[in-house]
């Protein structure tokens, strides 16, 4: 009895780190990134663009480290010290910010916003019903991927052997270091949230994950849908049940985004397809949307489709090219239709992390 | 290579008939919608990238550089989830502010939701769902034999039945394996002399056990309901549990140094 108190205490203290780790530090980090545009103080929107700039940073850390075969600890102590940076950076950038204006802090629950939602209030009930059956369905529900069989163990294998992408994830016999699995190390970033919860690997991966990446994925239709329908809380409402539904349905082939999602969000090629993707495409909206209402671009929303390039990077070798060849058609077409030849260049830019992770691919 | 990103196009699209609607929506927002950023990136980009994925040449490429297998992952830069329900939230407001137009909108809206059942497939159908025996989301059966196997301090060299073979290794990074999941591919063509000796149906017990020897395997885990033709016991396995529909043997043959 008294064991099973201890191992409930262990479990409860471990959800707290992951919901530091996983929603809190993201949400401060993304403060950084509240003046990128008008709307951007929202939590939903910090959460996930902090989310986005820590995933960077782990990709431009743990890559060059793994490529010098270095312990999993060293990236573990980089990460954690790049994520105090962030967050001291994101505090003093708060600071600042209350300074200026104390009204902003408060923009998320402006009266307006209310009234909107009461509109459609049904329709908002219904989004979080099915929001809530499928978070319940992604921890009742197992999905017998095998797959999982080489992503959940490398991140076991990672937190308990302390090396990376050196020892075979099937067998646990001894190799030489796979590069190609290397370039994209979505599984050492859950080997480093199990090291530091304390948390089973596979517990992460099968159990917290899906709840945490189903709902970020959900959070960025949200603001998709925000930049749709500015005006119009009901219809917001009813367009992110549409997706909802087009999700649930979404197993027409094993091979849609949708079916990623829900089937095997612990993998980073679902995260890609069904987190990164739909996040660019928002970025390249409000930015093509900015360059129609002839406003200047801040650097800050530059900042962030380049981390979201390097978040494609982290989490398949192809994230690079879709990443590339997404920007790339958005570019072009900004500059035939806005003729913004400056924004193609620095878009270019943005995809500098994928070119570089690319070339390590062939090159290295 | 033409023909084979059309294959994986097909296969991508399933029936068919969510491609049918996007395409109708891509026709509504070429004819209805007025706001210019919307059309480049939900209408101008994804036919951009239709042709580019349909070039024989790019394809040639993607195919030569990281190989066809994965090719239809472009597809997921077709945003046909928020075009379909962008459109469809659209065909409502528009009914919606007609006058006396609110219940046409809401037998629209019912329609789509109709239209969007019929046309996909309800994810948790799959088969290849069930109800998770545990929260690390593994069977049972491996959870117990892995956690009776471990010793602390170092790893074991443990035989499994292929049904669990992809599971080992998520849950226990300590127990290893003479063969992993690349057996049960098999569009992959491995072969592995202990794999292929434990999936026989009635097992040749001198065979195995010093194939698992050969392996150095401390531990072999056999189906309770496999036939074998002696009894393990008699070439000096040890059985040390039976859980979960399996027996697990230890081989006191291979030595297991406990640090």
């Amino acid at each position: 009895m008294e064991n099973a108190g201890k191992g409930n205490g262990r479990v409860i203290i471990q959800l707290l780190v992951l919901g530091i780790l996983l929603l809190a530090v993201p949400v401060m980090i993304g403060g950084l990134f509240s003046r990128a545009d008008r709307g951007c103080e929202g939590i939903l929107f910090r959460w996930i663009s902090g989310q986005f700039l820590l995933w960077a940073g782990f990709q431009m850390i743990c890559v060059p480290l793994i490529l010098k075969e270095s312990r999993f600890g060293s990236v573990a102590n980089l990460f954690l010290g790049y994520m105090l940076a962030c967050m001291l950076l994101a505090a003093g950038a708060g600071v600042r910010r209350r300074a200026k204006s104390a009204e902003s802090r408060f923009a998320f629950w402006k009266r307006g916003r209310i009234e909107k939602r009461r509109e459609g209030l049904l329709l908002w009930a219904v989004f979080f019903a099915l929001l809530f059956f499928q978070l319940i369905q992604a921890v009742r529900l197992s999905y017998a991927d095998t797959d999982d069989a080489f992503y959940v163990a490398v991140s076991s294998v990672t937190e308990s052997a302390d090396t990376m992408y050196q020892i075979l994830p099937y067998t646990g016999l001894a190799t030489g270091l796979d590069i190609r699995h290397g370039l994209a190390p979505f599984p050492i970033w859950i080997a480093f949230l199990a090291k530091m919860s304390g948390m089973q690997a596979v517990m992460v991966a099968k159990l917290i994950l899906p709840v945490v990446l189903i709902s970020m994925a959900y959070a960025i239709f949200y603001l998709l849908g925000g930049l749709l329908f500015p005006e119009k809380g009901g219809r917001q409402a009813l367009f992110l049940i549409f997706t909802e539904l087009l999700v649930l349905f979404g197993n027409y082939s094993i091979y849609t985004a949708e079916n990623f999602l829900i089937a095997r969000s612990r993998q980073g090629k679902a995260a890609l397809g069904s987190i990164v993707i739909p996040f660019l495409l928002y970025l390249l909206l409000l930015l093509m949307k900015r360059l129609q209402e002839g406003w200047k671009i801040s650097p800050a929303l530059y900042l962030l489709l380049g981390a979201g390039a390097a978040t494609g990077c982290l989490c398949s070798t192809l994230g690079a090219l879709l990443i590339c060849l997404m920007i790339g058609i958005a570019g072009l077409l900004g500059a035939v239709f806005y003729k913004g030849f400056r924004e193609l260049v620095l878009l270019a830019v943005c995809c500098l992390p994928c070119v570089c992770f690319a070339a390590l691919y062939f090159f290295y | 290579m033409w023909e084979d990103a059309i294959a994986l196009f097909r296969e991508y699209a399933g029936t068919g008939l969510i491609v049918i609607w996007y395409v109708i929506c891509l026709i509504y927002l070429w004819i209805r919608e007025k706001r210019k950023y919307i059309r480049v990136l939900l209408l101008y980009a994804p036919v951009l990238l239709l042709l580019i994925y349909f070039n024989p040449l790019f394809a040639g490429l993607i195919y030569g550089l990281v190989g066809g297998e994965i090719y239809y992952r472009i597809l997921w830069l077709l945003p046909m989830t928020v075009v379909i329900a962008y459109t469809s939230t659209c065909i409502y407001g528009q009914l919606a502010e007609q006058d006396k137009g609110r219940l046409r909108a809401d037998l629209f809206a019912l329609c789509a939701v109709g239209i969007i059942a019929v046309s996909g497939s309800f994810i948790y159908n799959s088969p290849l769902f069930s109800r998770a025996e545990n929260r690390y989301h593994v069977p049972d059966s491996v959870v117990h034999i892995c956690d009776a196997i471990q010793v602390p301090g170092r790893e074991v060299m443990a035989a499994f039945p292929l049904e669990l073979v992809p599971y080992v290794r998520q849950y226990s990074s300590t127990t290893c394996m003479p063969y992993g999941r690349e057996m049960t591919v098999e569009r992959w063509n491995y072969y592995n002399e202990l794999s292929e000796a434990m999936e026989q149906e009635i097992i040749e017990t001198e065979d195995l056990v010093s194939l698992a020897r050969e392996a150095g395997c401390h531990f072999c885990i056999l189906p309770e309901k496999k036939k074998t033709t002696e009894e393990p016991e008699k070439y000096g396995w040890i059985r040390i549990l039976n859980t979960d529909g399996y027996i697990v043997y230890r081989d006191p043959a291979i030595e297991l140094i406990i640090p």
